[in-house]
C-alpha cells in the first residue's frame, strides 16, 4: 500500500525534516512536559507516602488485594506490545508503512515497559525485600525464589522484554544517531558520536546491522507472545473464577495489540502536527495502524464472547457467578465500557471515511486506550470481588492513592517520551528512505 | 501421709453433682492434665502444702519431689516470707536482671479465678497475665470463657486507665494521693446522716462487706444496692419467690431434655450463665450419637439462639406472657401433663381469668394449631421451657416467668431438666426492688459510693439519675475505668480490674467461686473494699481487716467450718485458691413443688399497639460497661457482623414499605427523646417492631475507643417499669420512625448476606439421613491423582527412600508420619456467637483496625463466621460457618508467593513466614477462603485509624510474633500452642496426647464446635470427626460422589448442619437418607 502513497517529499529532504525536531520545539511541547513533570511529582510524593504509611492508602481490601496499581501494571505492559509487534514482526512480514511509526512505536514499548515495571513495586507491601529476594542471587542459605509462582516468571518476562526492547530500539536508532552527530558541533556532536557508536555508514557495518536487526528482530518476535502470556499467568495460574481460563494468553495478547495500535495512534496523531511531520508520517502509515487495531479489537471481541460461553458452558457456579455480575452486577458499568470501548466503537473504522477522519479515529483510539485500561481493571477487581464464599464478598473502590498513581505513571511515561521526541530522531531515517520513492526514479 | 481426697470432702463432692455427668462435654482425655495447669487438690502436694505457698498457683504435676523442685519451693517460701508482709506495687516493669527464684522466663503460670461471673485460668508470663481461658474444671465455664471475660486483658491494660485518684475542687478533678482521699472520705463520712453503696450486682461476699461497713460506721444495713442490668435476673426470681415462696433461679440443664420450648429466650447471647446454657444446649440439641433435640422459640427479633431452632415463630414484644399462656392452656387440655392436682387447679384459674388474653393472642398470631401440636409433642415428656432476656424487659416480663413456671410445672421440668434446690441453683446477683428503691432512697441520701458499676448509662435517663445524683451531696465514684458518672462525683477513685482483686461469688447456691489476684496492681489503684477499710480505720472505727483479702478469708472461714474438712484453713484455703471454687454441702430441700395460688398477682399490664422498640442486651458489649475494649467493639454483631457502631434492625419488608434502604439514617422518636441511628434491614425481625443493641453511646469521656461510637438506644426509653420487680422496661415501648434523608455506613463485615445458591458451600443434612448414615465413614483424604503416573511410586514411599509421602505431581514437603494437624467445625453447633473470633484476636495478637478500615473490608480477623440467612425473609433460615485458614494440603496459595513466604510444614500446616513476606498479596488472590489478611498499615500502639489508643504492648500475648506493615498474616492452628505441647512432650519422651493441644479458638467456643487434633492418629476425636459421614472439605466436591472440587485439600473439615425432619432421631424409623441444601 505504501507504494501507493503520494509522497510530497524526497529522500533528500528526509534528515531535514525528520530532525527538524532537534531544534526550537512548538510551546506545545513545554506545556506537554510541564503537565508531565507535575504529573510525575504527584505520583511520587504519593509513592513516597504510601512507603513510610503503607499499601493502605490505596484502595485496596480483602478479598480484592489487587486493584488499580496492577491494572496500571498491565495495561502498561500491554502498551508496550504494539511497539515490538510493529517493530519486530512487521519488520519480517516486511510490512513497509511500519519504516514511519517504528521508532516511535519502539520507544513507546521501552518507555511503557519501564513504566510497567515500577507497578510492581509500589503494590508490594515491602518492596526493598521483594527487589531483592526475588532476582536469583546466589546466598548461603540457599533460598530462592518459587519459580512455581507466576510473579517470579514475570520478573524474568519483564526484565528480558525491557533488554530486547531496548537493544532493539537502540540498534535501530545508531544509524540515524550518526546523522544526527554529522549536523552537530560542539559538546553535541561529541555526545552523539558516543551514542553511535562511530557509526560510518560503510557498506562493511550495513552489512552487519541488517544481519544484528534482523536476529534481533527474530529474538523480540517471540516475546510479543511470551510477555503477555505470562502477564495473563498471574491470573491465569491461580484458581480465581474468572481468572482460571486457558484463553488468557491468547486474549491478553490480543488485547496488548489492541491498546498498543490505539496508543500508537494516540502518541502519533499529536506528536507529528508538533514536530510537522506530516509528510512523512502519511495517512495511509495511520490508516494501517487503525486496521491493525480493528483486526484486534475483532479477536478481543471474541475473546469476550468465548469467554462467557464457556463460564456458561463449564456449568462452574462460580465461574458463571463471576461473569454473571460482571454483566449485570455491580461492576456491570466497568464492564460496558469495557465492551463499548473495545469492541463496538472500533466498529466505526470499518468505514474507511472514518478511518481517514483523523479527529473521529483519534476519538476513538483513546476510548480504545480506556477500554483497554478498564478491561483489566475489570478482571481484577470483579473475579476478587466476588469469588467463591458469599460471605468474604467485598467491594472495591479506588482510592484517591491510586488515582494519584496512575496519573503519575501517565507523567512518568510521557517525561520520558517528550524527551525522546525533542533529542532523538521520531522516524527512523534510515528506514524511511527505504519506502520512499528513490531519487532517480521519480523527481519533482 | 493421709490423703487430702478424704479430708477434702466437699471439693470432691462437686464434681458428682456438676461435672460427671458421664463426661458429657468434650474435655480433656482423663489421663492429660493440660498444660503446666493449677493443680487440682488430689494432685497436690500433700506434705509441701503446708507451706506458705498461697499465692503461687503454678503447681508442678508431679507427685514427687525432685532437687529443682525442693530448691523452688525453698526460694518461693523465702520470697514470701520476705514479700508476704507488704504489697509494694511494682511500678515499672523491669527485665529480670535477677530472676525471681520460682519464675522461669517463658514458663507460663496459671492463676485460677472468676471473672465475668465464669471460673477462668487466666495463664501469666513473666508476671503479666497473658490470656483468659474457661477453667475446664469450673461447671459453669467448662472450658469457656465469656467474651468480656477474655476481653478482661485489654482493660486491665487499658491505655485510659487513670493512674491516680481524684478529688472534685470546684469544678475541677484534681489529682490526690491515696493519703488524702482516705481523710478527705471520713471527713465526708463524718458529716453524712445517710450513705449508700450502689454496687454492680454480685453474689458474693462484698454485699456483706459493705453491709458490715455501713453498720461499723453507724448507719443502716439498707444503703446497699444492687444494680444488675439483666432483668432476668430479679424476674425469675420474683417469679419463683411469687410461685413456690423460695428465693433462686434454677439452673437448666438442658441435656436432659428432648423438647425445648424458648420465649423471648436468647440464652446465648446473654441469659442467665450464657456458657453453662449453651454447653449444654450444644450437648442436647446438636447432632450426636443420633440424638438431637427440638428447639421450638418465639422470639421478636432474631437472635443467635432463636437462629440455631428447628422451628421458630415471630412474636411481637408483649405477645410472650399470651404465647406462653396458650401453651399452659393447651398443656392443660392435654391429657398427660404432670404437675399435682392442686397445682393444675392453681394454674387453671390464672389461665381461666387470661382467657381473654390467651384467645385473643392467638388469634392474632394465628397461633392455634402450632400451639396445640407443640403441647401434645410436649406433653410426651423431655420437654422444658424456657423465657429469656427478651420477655423479661417487657412490662409483664415477671408474669411471663410465673406462667414459664407453670408450664414448666406441667412438663415436669422442675423434675428433669429445670436443676432446683436439691440440685443447686443459680443465685440471683440482684435484688428485685433495688433499682427503684434506690431512686426512691437518692433523695435522702447524702453519700453514695458508685463501685463497679455506671449507672448514668446503663439506667434510662427518664429515671431521673442525673437530678438524683445531682442532689447527692458526695458522690463517690469507684471504678477502674473513668464512667459517665464520673461527672457528678465529687472523688473519682480508680480501683482494681478484677485480675488485680479479690473477690468471690456464690454463682450457685452453695457453690463458690474465688477470684484472686494474677498481677499486681499496674496501676496506682486500690480495690475498693480495701479503700473502705482505710476510711474506716481513719473515722476510728476499724474494720478489723488487714485487707479484703482478709475478710474474704474470714468469710470463707464459715464454709470451712461447715466444709468437715480436717485440714486446717491456710491448706483449704491454698487449695481454692489452686481449683478456683469450692461446693458445700448442698442445703438439701425439696424440689420446687406446690405451685402457689398467684391468679391475685396475675394483673397483666395490657400491651399497647404500635411500632415497638426492643434495647437488648449481648454478650459482647452488654451494658455498656465493656464498651471501652477495642476487642469487643471490632469482633461485630454474630448476626449482622456490625463493629464499631449501633444499628436499628428494621424488618426488610417493612423497610420496602417504608422506603428505606440499608444505611439510612432513621430518626427514632419516643416521649422521651429521640435519636437517629443508621437501618439494617434484619430478617426474621417481626414486622411491627424495632431492635436496636445496647452498649454503645457513651459521649462523656469514658474512653476515647467507646466515645461516639454508635448510640444509646436507652435515651428512648421512658421511666416504665415491670411492676413486680421495678427494673426498667427495655422491649416493647412504642416509637415513631421517620427517614432523616442521610446516610450513614455502618460497618458490616459481611457485605452479602445470601449464599448466592452456592448448594455445596453449606449442605445440610436432615435428621433421619444423619441417623442413617451415621455410622458409615468417608475418607475425604481418599482423593484419587490427576496425574498417576508422574506421582512418586508407592515402592518408593514404603520403603523409606523417599519420606515425602505424597503422591501429588509435586511434593513440596515432606510429611511427618507422626503429627498432621486438623481441625473440625461443626456447623450444626456453631451459633456465630463471636467467641473464637475474641480469643483468637487476643491469642494472636491481632490489630483492631476500627470502623473506617472495616467499612473497606481491610479487618484482620483469622476467624471470619460467615453468615448466610436462606429462605423466607420473615422467618429465615440461619446458617453460621466459621472460616479460619483451612491449611490445604493443596494449598493454592503456596503455588503462588514468589519468595517462599508461605510454605507447607511437615506437620501438614500452611504457615507464613513473615519475615519473608514481601506483600504482593498475590496468596490473598489465590486462596478461595479468602482467609488472608495483609497488615495495609502498621497497627501501631497508640494509634488506630483516627482514635488514638489501641493495645497496649503489654496486653500482647508473648509467644506470638507482632506483625509488620507490608506482611501477609493467618491462622496458624495456634502453632505457638503446638509447639508448646511438643516441647512439653518431649522432655517428658512421648508423644502429644490427644486433647493436649486446643487452640484459642476451641477453648473459647461455647458450644465445643471446634475440635482440633493430629489427624495421623486413628482413634483422635479429629480423626473421629473427619471420618464422620457429617463431614465434608469446604468447596472440595462431594466426595461420595466423587466430585472433588477445587481439590485444596484442607486440613479443615466441617461437619454438616443438620435439619430436623419430623424424624426423631435415633429412635425413630429412619426414612431414607438424603442430602438437602439450603
Amino acid at each position: 500500500m505504501s507504494d501507493e502513497i503520494k509522497w510530497n517529499r524526497t529522500i533528500s529532504d528526509v534528515n531535514d525534516g525528520i530532525l527538524a525536531n532537534l531544534g526550537k520545539p512548538h510551546p506545545s511541547y513545554y506545556i506537554a512536559w510541564g503537565a508531565a513533570i507535575i504529573c510525575v511529582l504527584i505520583g511520587a510524593f504519593t509513592w513516597g507516602m504510601e512507603m513510610t504509611v503503607g499499601v493502605g492508602i490505596t484502595g485496596k481490601n480483602s478479598p480484592v488485594y489487587w486493584g488499580v496499581l496492577i491494572t496500571d501494571f498491565v495495561f502498561w505492559v500491554g502498551i508496550g506490545h504494539a511497539g515490538t509487534l510493529i517493530s519486530a514482526i512487521l519488520f519480517l512480514f516486511r510490512a513497509k508503512w511500519r519504516n514511519t511509526v517504528n521508532r516511535s512505536a519502539e520507544a513507546m514499548t521501552v518507555f511503557a515497559v519501564i513504566t510497567a515495571g515500577l507497578f510492581p513495586l509500589i503494590h508490594m507491601g515491602r518492596f526493598w525485600f521483594g527487589a531483592y529476594w526475588i532476582p536469583p542471587l546466589p546466598n548461603t542459605n540457599n533460598l530462592w525464589a518459587n519459580y512455581r509462582s507466576p510473579l517470579a516468571w514475570d520478573v524474568f518476562a519483564i526484565s528480558t522484554y525491557l533488554t530486547i526492547s531496548l537493544l532493539f530500539w537502540y540498534m535501530g536508532m545508531v544509524p540515524d544517531l550518526a546523522s544526527i552527530r554529522d549536523r552537530m558541533k560542539g559538546l553535541r556532536r561529541g555526545i552523539y558520536g558516543i551514542l553511535s557508536f562511530g557509526w560510518r555508514g560503510t557498506a562493511k557495518q550495513w552489512h552487519h546491522y541488517e544481519a544484528g536487526y534482523g536476529f534481533l528482530a527474530a529474538l523480540a518476535t517471540p516475546l510479543v507472545l511470551s510477555v503477555h502470556s505470562i502477564v495473563s499467568w498471574d491470573f491465569a495460574m491461580s484458581i480465581q473464577p474468572g481468572w482460571h481460563t486457558t484463553i488468557f494468553p491468547p486474549y491478553f495478547v490480543a488485547g496488548a495489540i489492541l491498546s498498543g495500535c490505539a496508543m500508537v495512534y494516540t502518541l502519533l496523531v499529536p506528536v507529528r502536527t508538533m514536530f510537522r511531520m506530516e509528510e512523512f508520517i502519511r495517512p495511509e502509515h495511520l490508516e494501517a495502524c487503525i486496521k491493525l487495531t480493528l483486526l484486534t479489537s475483532t479477536i478481543v471481541f471474541y475473546a469476550y464472547g468465548v469467554e462467557f460461553f464457556v463460564a456458561w458452558y463449564s456449568g462452574n457456579p462460580y465461574e458463571w457467578g463471576i461473569f454473571e455480575k460482571r454483566a449485570i452486577g455491580n461492576y456491570a458499568f466497568y464492564f460496558w465500557v469495557m465492551v463499548f470501548c473495545n469492541c463496538i466503537f472500533p466498529l466505526i473504522w470499518w468505514s474507511k471515511r472514518m478511518r481517514n477522519n483523523m479527529a473521529v479515529s483519534m476519538f476513538v483510539a483513546v476510548l480504545v486506550n480506556v477500554g483497554m485500561w478498564f478491561e483489566r481493571y475489570n478482571i481484577i477487581v470483579s473475579s476478587l470481588a466476588e469469588d467463591f464464599l458469599p460471605g468474604s464478598w467485598g467491594h472495591f473502590q479506588p482510592s484517591l492513592s491510586d488515582i494519584a498513581l496512575s496519573v503519575g505513571s501517565f507523567g512518568w511515561f510521557m517525561f520520558w517520551f517528550l524527551i525522546f521526541c525533542r533529542y532523538f530522531p521520531i522516524v527512523s531515517m534510515s528506514e524511511l528512505k527505504l519506502i520512499m520513492p528513490k531519487p532517480l526514479s521519480k523527481k519533482h | 501421709m493421709t490423703s487430702l481426697d478424704s479430708d477434702l470432702r466437699g471439693l470432691e463432692d462437686n464434681r458428682e453433682v456438676f461435672v460427671a455427668h458421664d463426661q458429657p462435654f468434650e474435655k480433656p482425655a482423663k489421663e492429660f492434665v493440660p498444660g503446666p495447669f493449677f493443680v487440682s487438690i488430689e494432685e497436690a502436694m500433700p506434705d509441701l502444702a503446708e507451706e506458705s505457698f498461697a499465692e503461687d498457683s503454678s503447681g508442678e504435676k508431679k507427685l514427687a519431689v525432685d532437687r529443682r523442685d525442693l530448691m523452688r519451693l525453698f526460694g518461693a517460701g523465702a520470697l514470701l516470707a520476705s514479700a508476704a508482709c507488704v504489697r509494694r506495687p511494682v511500678e515499672h516493669a523491669v527485665p529480670y536482671v535477677t530472676q525471681p527464684a520460682d519464675a522461669i522466663p517463658g514458663i507460663p503460670t496459671y492463676f485460677a479465678s472468676t471473672i465475668d461471673r465464669v471460673g477462668v485460668v487466666v495463664k501469666t508470663r513473666e508476671g503479666r497475665p497473658v490470656f483468659i481461658e474457661g477453667n475446664p474444671e469450673h461447671p459453669l465455664s467448662q472450658g469457656s470463657a465469656s467474651i468480656p471475660g477474655m476481653s478482661e486483658l485489654q482493660a486491665l491494660y487499658h491505655p485510659e486507665r487513670p493512674t491516680t485518684p481524684r478529688i472534685r475542687f470546684g469544678d475541677r478533678l484534681v489529682d490526690a494521693s491515696w493519703e488524702d482521699v482516705h481523710s478527705s472520705l471520713a471527713d465526708v463520712l463524718k458529716e453524712s446522716k445517710k450513705v449508700g453503696f450502689l454496687i454492680k450486682g454480685t453474689t458474693g461476699s462484698s454485699i456483706q462487706f459493705y453491709k458490715d461497713f455501713l453498720k461499723q460506721i453507724g448507719q443502716s444495713e439498707d444503703g446497699v444496692y444492687l444494680l444488675e442490668t439483666n432483668t432476668l435476673f430479679n424476674s425469675m426470681a420474683e417469679a419463683h419467690r411469687l410461685a413456690f415462696g423460695v428465693d433462686g433461679i434454677p439452673r437448666s440443664d438442658l441435656r436432659r431434655s428432648k423438647l425445648l420450648i424458648g420465649v423471648g429466650t436468647d440464652f446465648q447471647d446473654g441469659g442467665i450463665a450464657s456458657i453453662f446454657e449453651t454447653k449444654s444446649w450444644s450437648a442436647g440439641y446438636t447432632f450426636r450419637n443420633g440424638v438431637k433435640g427440638r428447639f421450638v422459640t418465639f422470639e421478636n427479633r432474631m437472635t443467635q439462639t432463636g437462629s440455631k431452632a428447628a422451628e421458630r415463630f415471630v412474636i411481637a414484644p408483649g405477645d410472650e406472657l399470651g404465647v406462653t399462656l396458650a401453651l399452659v392452656e393447651a398443656l392443660l387440655a392435654q391429657g398427660g401433663s404432670k404437675g399435682s392436682a392442686s397445682d393444675k387447679a392453681h394454674i387453671k384459674a390464672v389461665v381461666d381469668s387470661q382467657k381473654a388474653l390467651i384467645d385473643s393472642t392467638k388469634t392474632r398470631l394465628k397461633l392455634d394449631e402450632a400451639i396445640s401440636k407443640l403441647a401434645s409433642e410436649a406433653v410426651q415428656g423431655g420437654a422444658v421451657l424456657l423465657a429469656g432476656e427478651s420477655s423479661a424487659s417487657t412490662q409483664n416480663g415477671t408474669l411471663v416467668q410465673v406462667a414459664a413456671i407453670m408450664a414448666n410445672v406441667l412438663l415436669g421440668a422442675y423434675e428433669s431438666s429445670l436443676l432446683f434446690f436439691s440440685q443447686g441453683w443459680f443465685k440471683n446477683p440482684s435484688r428485685p426492688g433495688d433499682i427503684a428503691r434506690f431512686i426512691k432512697d437518692a433523695a435522702s441520701i447524702d453519700t453514695l459510693f458508685v463501685v463497679d458499676v455506671n449507672p448514668t448509662f446503663v439506667l434510662p435517663a427518664s429515671f431521673g439519675l442525673d437530678a438524683a445524683f445531682k442532689g447527692i451531696k458526695h458522690v463517690v465514684s469507684m471504678n477502674a475505668m473513668p464512667s459517665e458518672t464520673d461527672m457528678y462525683a465529687s472523688h473519682v477513685l480508680n480501683t482494681h480490674n478484677p485480675l488485680e482483686s479479690w473477690g468471690d461469688e456464690e454463682l450457685v447456691a452453695g457453690f463458690w467461686s474465688i477470684q484472686q489476684p494474677t498481677v499486681r496492681s499496674i496501676t496506682n489503684s486500690h480495690q475498693a473494699q480495701d479503700v473502705m477499710l482505710w476510711v474506716a480505720a481513719k473515722l476510728d472505727k476499724p474494720m478489723g481487716f488487714e485487707d479484703y483479702r482478709a475478710y474474704l478469708r474470714k468469710q470463707w472461714q464459715v464454709l470451712h467450718k461447715a466444709s468437715g474438712i480436717t485440714k486446717d484453713f491456710d491448706t483449704f484455703f491454698m487449695a481454692i485458691q489452686r481449683k478456683g471454687f469450692y461446693v458445700s454441702q448442698l442445703t438439701k430441700r425439696e424440689n420446687a413443688t406446690n405451685f402457689a395460688d398467684v391468679s391475685a398477682i396475675f394483673k397483666p399490664v395490657a400491651i399497647g399497639e404500635g411500632f415497638k422498640l426492643v434495647a437488648y442486651l449481648d454478650s459482647k458489649l452488654g451494658d455498656g460497661s465493656h464498651s471501652e475494649r477495642p476487642v469487643l467493639q471490632e469482633a461485630g454483631d454474630g448476626l449482622t457482623t456490625i463493629a464499631w457502631d449501633t444499628w436499628v434492625a428494621i424488618n426488610p419488608l417493612k423497610c420496602r414499605e417504608l422506603g428505606i434502604k440499608y444505611n439510612d439514617l432513621i430518626r427514632i422518636k419516643s416521649p422521651a427523646g429521640t435519636i437517629e441511628v443508621s437501618c439494617y434491614p434484619m430478617p426474621g425481625l417481626h414486622f411491627d417492631t424495632i431492635a436496636i443493641p445496647r452498649g454503645n453511646g457513651h459521649k462523656n469521656g469514658m474512653s476515647k475507643i467507646s466515645d461516639g461510637v454508635g448510640v444509646d438506644p436507652l435515651t428512648l426509653l421512658e421511666a416504665v417499669t415491670d411492676p413486680l420487680t421495678g427494673d426498667p422496661i427495655t422491649a416493647g415501648q412504642i416509637v415513631t420512625i421517620e427517614k432523616v434523608g442521610k446516610r450513614y455506613r455502618l460497618a458490616a463485615m459481611q457485605k452479602h448476606n445470601d449464599i448466592a445458591n452456592r448448594k455445596d458451600i453449606m449442605p445440610v443434612q436432615t435428621l433421619s439421613g444423619a441417623v442413617k448414615t451415621m455410622r458409615e465413614f468417608k475418607n475425604l483424604d481418599d482423593v484419587p491423582d490427576l496425574y498417576p503416573s508422574l506421582s512418586l511410586k508407592p515402592e518408593d514411599t514404603a520403603s523409606g527412600k523417599d519420606k515425602r509421602g505424597s503422591s501429588w505431581l509435586f511434593p513440596m514437603w515432606k510429611a511427618s508420619d507422626t503429627y498432621r494437624w486438623g481441625m473440625s467445625i461443626d456447623l450444626d453447633r456453631c451459633n456465630g456467637c463471636g467467641a473464637c473470633n475474641v480469643a483468637c484476636t487476643l491469642e494472636n495478637n491481632i490489630a483492631h483496625v476500627g470502623r473506617e478500615q472495616i467499612l473497606i473490608g481491610r479487618e484482620m480477623t483469622w476467624i471470619r463466621i460467615d453468615r448466610y440467612f436462606s429462605g423466607e425473609v420473615n422467618n429465615p433460615e440461619v446458617a453460621f460457618q466459621p472460616v479460619p485458614c483451612q491449611h490445604c494440603n493443596h494449598a493454592p496459595c503456596e503455588a503462588v508467593c514468589p519468595v517462599f513466604a508461605t510454605t507447607h510444614d511437615e506437620e501438614g500446616m500452611n504457615v507464613q513466614t513473615y519475615n519473608r513476606c514481601i506483600g504482593t498479596r498475590y496468596c490473598g488472590n489465590a486462596c478461595p477462603y479468602k482467609v488472608r489478611r495483609f497488615n495495609w498499615f502498621t497497627y501501631k500502639w497508640g494509634v488506630m485509624g483516627d482514635r488514638p489508643v489501641d493495645r497496649n504492648p503489654r496486653a500482647l500475648n508473648p509467644d506470638v510474633t507482632v506483625r509488620t506493615r507490608g506482611v501477609m498474616e493467618k491462622c496458624t492452628f495456634c502453632v505457638q500452642r503446638i509447639r508448646d505441647a511438643k516441647h512439653n512432650a518431649k522432655q517428658q519422651g512421648r508423644a502429644i496426647v490427644d486433647g493436649e493441644i486446643r487452640t484459642a479458638c476451641q477453648t473459647a467456643c461455647p458450644s465445643d464446635a471446634i475440635t482440633f487434633g493430629n489427624l495421623l492418629d486413628p482413634n483422635s476425636r479429629i480423626t473421629r470427626n473427619r471420618r464422620d459421614n457429617r463431614s465434608y472439605l469446604l468447596l472440595n466436591g462431594d466426595a461420595s460422589k466423587h466430585e472433588y472440587g477445587l481439590k485444596t485439600l484442607p486440613n479443615v473439615n466441617y461437619l454438616m448442619k443438620v435439619r430436623h425432619d419430623g424424624s426423631q432421631g435415633v429412635a425413630a424409623n429412619s426414612s431414607p437418607a438424603g442430602m438437602e441444601h439450603p
